[in-house]
C-alpha cells in the first residue's frame, strides 16, 4: 500500500491544461523527487495534492484517505505538510514562534483556556516549546530560535520552513525547491536534513532543479514535462531516459544546475 | 519573552496596575476620576481592537458599533425592562459577540480595503439604526436615566467606586487577552497576518480565526459600551459614530501591531490629549487654546505622522530600542552566530 | 403611482446617481494607478463646493472663475497629499496605505472646518431660472449642469485614456508597476497625475452639486461611502463600470425612497454597498482576482 497515491490528476485553467492525467506512488519511508523543466506543472502538481488548488479530475488518496478538493488546513490535520518555492514565513515573529505555529494542528489550547492561564495551557504551551526548539535543532537552526524570520539569510529561511513543516507531525512533507538560491555547502546541509527527516519516520516528496541533490537523495524520481508524466523509476534509470533528456535539451540552461 | 525579559514585563504591569488602582485614593477631583474613568473604557475596546487588527490583521473601521450595541442594550433593558446590571452586562456582551460574528462571516473573504469598506458600511448603518430605531434607542436624544451599575448590593455610585469597576474590567481584560496572544491562539492570528498561505500550511483554518478575532473584540467592545452607558448614565448616538471608530484606529495605529501594551498606551494618550489643559496645571494660555480648537482634529494628524515616521507606533520604537541595547545576534550559517555581518572566509566554495 | 411621479423619481436617481458616477470615477482612477482606496476621495468632493464658497465669497470673482478657482485648488490639494503623504510611503503595504488615505481625509476635514467654519455654505444655481418641464416632470436648470458636466467628464476622461500617452502610461500602470517602469514610464509622475484628476472629478461634482444640496465640512464621509458602492457596483478598475454603477445606484436608492420610505435613504446605498462586498465583490461587471501560489 503506498502512502500517497496520485491517479490521473488533471488541472485546466481554461484553455491551458497544466496537468494532464498524472498518476504516481510514493511509499512510506521513500524520498521522491518530482522534476522536470519549467512550466511543467510541479508547482501546480503540489498545490493540487496540498490543497491550495483543487484539480479539475483525478484522485489524490493519502493514507487511504481522499483528499483531493480539501481544504489546505484539513490536508495538514491529515497528516501532509509542505514549504513553498516562495517561503511563506512569519517575517515579524521569531524563528521559534514560527515552529510553534506550525504545532497548531497538533495542539488544542483554545481562547478560553489560553485567557484564563489554566495548568493544561500552560503545560502544553512549555512542552509544545521543547518540541519546537528539537525540531530547530533537527534542521540546525537552534541557534536561531529567537531571530526574527525576516532577518534570516536565504538559506536559513528555507530550512525554517522546513521545521515548521515538521512541526505539524506529518506523515508525508512536500518540499517545493528547497535548494533554490542555496549555495554548495547548504545543499550539502539540506540533504543532511533530508535524510534526518527520512530516518525520523517522515516519508519526504521534494520538487527540485537542483540535479545533483535529486541523484544524491530520491529513492525514486517522477519526471513531468508540459504536464504529462514522462517518466518514473530509480535516479540512475531516469538520467538515462531518452525522452527525459530530451525534454531538458529544449528549455533553457538554468543558473543553479 | 523568557527568563529575565518576561519577569521585567511582569514586574512593569503590575507597577503600571498598582498606579492605575491607586489614583482615586490620591485625589478626589471628580473631573480627573471621570476622564481616567474614560481612558479605561477605551483600554477595554482598544485591547480588543488590537486583537483583531494588531494581531490577526483584520482592519476594523466600525468599532465603535459595538461600543454602540453593548451601551444601548444594557441602557434598554435596565432603563426600560428593570434588568439588574448584571444581566444587562450579560445581553451587552452577547449582542455585540453576534453582531461581530454576524459581521465576521460574509466578510471572510475580504481582505484590505474591501474588508475595510465592509466594516465601514456595517458601523454607519448601525449609526443610522441607533438614531432611527426610536423605541428602543430614544433617537436624537438617545437614553437617559441609565441606572449605576450594581452587583448584588454594591452599587457603583460614586467617581471612585465607577473607576475600579472601569479598570479592575480593563485589567482583567488586558491579561485575559495577553494570554491569549502568548500562546496558541494568538500565534495562530499573527500568523495569519503574516501569512495566510503559510498559516493555511500550518494547519490553521482562517475562518475559524477571523471569526474568533471578531467575535471577541466585538464583545470587548460591547463590554466597554455597557460600562459606558451605567457610568455615564446616558448614552447618545453621537458616541458611536464614525469619528469614535476612527480614533479606536487611530490608537491602534500610534500603539503599533502586535502588542497590547502600546495600544493601552496610546489610547491613554490620544484620550487625555483633548483634555491635557485640565489634567496639567501649568500649560501656557496659548497652548491651552490651541489644544480646545484642535482637540477633535489631532486624529488625524496624528495618523499621518506616525504613519510617515514611526510606522511601527509605540510598540515599534520599543522594539527598535531593546533590539539596539542587546538581543539575539544574527545567524550566519546552519548553527554560527555572529553579530555583524557573515564572514566571507566561513563560507566554502559559495556559488555565484 | 403617476407617470409622472415616477418619473420625477428616476430623474433625482439619475441626477444623483451623476454625482456618485463622478467620485466612482475618482475612486477608479486612483485605484487603477496604485492598487489602493483613496479613502479622502470624498474630502476632494467637499473641498470643491467649500472652496468654490470660499473664492465666490472672498474675491468676489464671478460664479464660473469661482468654481474654476475652487476646482483648481482641489487638484493642488489632491496632488500634495499624494507627493507629501503617499509617495513617501508608497512601498508600504496596503493597511499602511490605506490608514495614511484616512488620516489625510481627517486631516482635510479638520482644516475645512477651521478655514470655512461648521455651517453649511451655498452657491447660486450655476443659470438661474425656472426648472424645464419635461413629460410632466420638473428637472432643475443645476440638474442639467450636473448632467452636462458628468458627460463632459466622462469624455474628457475617455479621450484622456484612449488618445494620450499620459491614458497609455495610466493604462500600463493599472497592469504592472513594474513592467510600466521597464517600458520607461515614469510612474511617480502617473501616480501623481492620477491623484490630481481624481481630485479635479471629486471637485467638480462637488461644485456642480453645491447649488443642490448645500456643502459642509463633514459631507465627504457619506458621498465618498457611497461613491465606493458606486465603483464597486460597477466594479473597480473600470471606468464605464464606474459610471454605470453611479447612475445604477442613484436610481436604486431614488426609487426606494419613492416605494418604500425616505427616512432609510442612506440606508440604501449602504445594503448595496454590504451587499456587493458579500456576494460579489467583483461588481456587475469585474472579474476574481485569484492569488498565485
Amino acid at each position: 500500500m503506498s502512502l500517497l497515491s496520485v491517479h490521473g490528476l488533471t488541472r485546466r485553467f481554461g484553455g491551458l491544461v497544466a496537468l494532464d492525467g498524472v498518476s504516481f506512488d510514493v511509499h512510506e519511508g521513500e524520498i521522491k523527487a518530482v522534476i522536470g523543466p519549467n512550466g511543467a506543472g510541479k508547482s501546480t502538481l503540489f498545490n493540487c495534492i496540498s490543497g491550495f488548488d483543487a484539480p479539475t479530475c483525478g484522485h489524490v488518496v493519502f493514507a487511504g484517505v481522499a483528499v483531493a478538493g480539501m481544504k489546505p488546513h484539513a490536508v495538514v490535520r491529515a497528516g501532509m505538510a509542505r514549504t513553498f518555492q516562495n517561503t511563506q514565513l512569519f517575517d515579524e515573529m521569531t524563528g521559534l514562534d514560527n515552529v510553534l505555529a506550525g504545532m497548531h494542528a497538533v495542539t488544542h489550547t483554545g481562547m478560553l483556556a489560553a485567557s484564563l492561564r489554566l495548568p493544561g495551557a500552560l503545560r502544553e504551551e512549555r512542552r509544545s516549546r521543547e518540541e519546537a526548539r528539537r525540531l530547530l535543532r533537527l534542521v540546525g537552526l537552534g541557534d536561531a530560535a529567537d531571530s526574527q524570520a525576516g532577518d534570516l539569510p536565504h538559506g536559513l529561511r528555507r530550512l525554517l520552513e522546513i521545521a515548521r513543516a515538521l512541526a505539524s507531525r506529518p506523515r508525508l512533507v512536500l518540499l517545493d525547491e528547497p535548494a533554490a538560491g542555496l549555495n554548495t555547502a547548504e545543499t550539502r546541509e539540506l540533504a543532511d536534513v533530508l535524510y534526518r527527516v527520512r530516518d525520523g519516520g517522515v516519508t519526504v516528496v521534494v520538487v527540485e532543479h537542483d540535479m545533483g541533490l535529486v541523484m544524491e537523495v530520491s529513492d525514486g524520481i517522477v519526471v513531468l514535462d508540459r504536464g504529462c508524466k514522462i517518466a518514473e523509476g530509480p535516479p540512475r534509470l531516469v538520467q538515462k531516459d531518452r525522452a527525459v533528456i530530451e525534454a531538458y535539451l529544449g528549455e533553457e540552461p538554468s543558473d543553479d544546475v | 519573552m523568557r527568563g529575565r525579559d518576561s519577569y521585567i514585563a511582569w514586574a512593569l504591569v503590575a507597577a503600571a496596575a498598582v498606579a492605575v488602582l491607586a489614583l482615586p485614593l490620591l485625589t478626589s477631583d471628580r473631573y480627573l476620576l471621570k476622564v481616567f474613568t474614560f481612558v479605561g473604557l477605551n483600554a477595554i475596546v482598544v485591547t480588543g481592537l488590537a486583537l483583531l487588527f494588531g494581531y490577526a490583521g483584520q482592519i476594523s473601521l466600525g468599532h465603535a458599533a459595538f461600543f454602540g450595541i453593548g451601551a444601548y442594550a444594557s441602557g434598554f433593558v435596565t432603563t426600560k425592562l428593570g434588568w439588574p446590571f448584571l444581566a444587562g452586562l450579560a445581553l451587552a456582551v452577547g449582542l455585540s459577540a453576534v453582531g461581530g460574528l454576524l459581521l465576521a462571516l460574509p466578510s471572510l473573504r475580504l481582505k484590505g480595503h474591501y474588508l475595510a469598506m465592509a466594516t465601514l458600511g456595517f458601523s454607519e448603518i448601525a449609526s443610522i439604526l441607533f438614531v432611527e430605531a426610536k423605541p428602543i434607542t430614544g433617537g436624537n436624544d438617545g437614553l437617559s436615566g441609565i441606572p449605576y451599575a450594581a452587583v448584588g448590593a454594591l452599587r457603583f455610585s460614586t467617581p471612585q467606586a465607577n473607576y475600579w469597576l472601569v479598570w479592575g474590567v480593563a485589567i482583567a481584560a488586558v491579561l485575559a487577552v495577553s494570554g491569549i496572544v502568548s500562546s496558541r491562539p494568538g500565534r495562530a492570528m499573527a500568523a495569519l497576518h503574516g501569512s495566510e498561505l503559510g498559516a493555511s500550511a500550518c494547519g490553521i483554518d482562517p475562518a475559524s480565526v477571523k471569526t474568533g478575532a471578531f467575535t471577541v473584540s466585538a464583545g470587548l467592545a460591547g463590554l466597554a459600551g455597557c460600562l459606558y452607558a451605567h457610568v455615564l448614565g446616558f448614552v447618545a448616538p453621537s458616541s458611536f459614530a464614525l469619528d469614535t471608530s476612527i480614533v479606536l484606529v487611530a490608537m491602534l495605529v500610534v500603539g503599533g501591531s502586535r502588542s497590547l501594551a502600546g495600544p493601552v498606551a496610546a489610547a491613554a494618550l490620544l484620550t487625555l490629549v483633548p483634555f491635557a489643559d485640565s489634567i496639567l496645571p501649568g500649560l501656557s494660555p496659548a497652548t491651552v487654546a490651541f489644544l480646545q480648537e484642535w482637540k477633535g482634529d489631532i486624529s488625524g494628524v496624528v495618523i499621518i505622522a506616525v504613519m510617515l515616521f514611526a510606522p511601527g507606533g509605540i510598540a515599534g520604537v520599543v522594539r527598535a530600542l531593546r533590539g539596539r541595547f542587546g538581543g539575539p545576534g544574527r545567524p550566519t550559517r546552519a548553527g554560527a552566530v555572529s553579530a555583524g555581518p557573515a564572514s566571507v572566509a566561513e563560507e566554502e566554495g559559495s556559488a555565484v | 403611482m403617476h407617470a409622472a411621479e415616477l418619473l420625477q423619481f428616476v430623474i433625482a436617481g439619475l441626477k444623483n446617481g451623476s454625482i456618485y458616477a463622478l467620485v466612482a470615477l475618482g475612486f477608479t482612477i486612483v485605484y487603477a494607478a496604485t492598487g489602493i482606496i483613496n479613502f479622502a476621495q470624498g474630502e476632494f468632493y467637499m473641498l470643491g463646493g467649500m472652496v468654490s464658497v470660499f473664492v465666490l465669497g472672498a474675491l468676489k470673482v464671478p460664479l464660473a472663475v469661482a468654481i474654476a478657482g475652487g476646482v483648481a485648488l482641489t487638484v493642488v490639494v489632491g496632488a500634495l497629499v499624494e507627493r507629501l503623504a503617499l509617495r513617501p510611503r508608497r512601498d508600504a503595504g496596503q493597511l499602511t496605505l490605506i490608514i495614511i488615505t484616512i488620516g489625510v481625509s481627517l486631516l482635510l476635514r479638520s482644516v475645512a472646518r477651521h478655514a470655512f467654519g461648521a455651517n453649511e455654505l451655498s452657491l447660486p444655481a450655476f443659470s438661474p431660472g425656472p426648472s424645464v418641464m419635461f413629460m410632466g416632470a420638473a428637472i432643475e436648470r443645476q440638474a442639467l449642469w450636473v448632467w452636462a458636466i458628468t458627460a463632459v467628464s466622462v469624455v474628457g476622461l475617455w479621450l484622456v485614456y484612449e488618445k494620450t500617452s499620459f491614458g497609455r502610461a495610466m493604462k500600463a500602470c493599472s497592469i504592472s508597476h513594474e513592467a510600466a517602469r521597464l517600458m520607461g514610464i515614469d510612474t511617480a509622475r502617473v501616480v501623481a497625475l492620477a491623484f490630481a484628476l481624481a481630485a479635479g472629478l471629486g471637485a467638480i461634482a462637488g461644485a456642480a452639486v453645491t447649488p443642490l444640496t448645500s456643502t459642509a465640512f463633514d459631507v465627504g464621509a457619506r458621498i465618498g461611502l457611497k461613491g465606493f458602492a458606486a465603483a464597486i457596483l460597477g466594479g473597480l478598475g473600470d471606468f464605464r463600470a464606474a459610471v454605470a454603477g453611479g447612475l445604477a445606484l442613484g436610481l436604486v436608492e431614488s426609487l426606494s425612497v419613492a416605494y418604500i420610505s425616505s427616512t432609510y435613504k442612506d440606508a440604501i446605498a449602504l445594503v448595496v454597498l454590504l451587499a456587493v462586498l458579500f456576494l460579489r465583490p467583483q461588481g456587475l461587471f469585474g472579474r476574481m482576482a485569484k492569488e498565485k501560489v
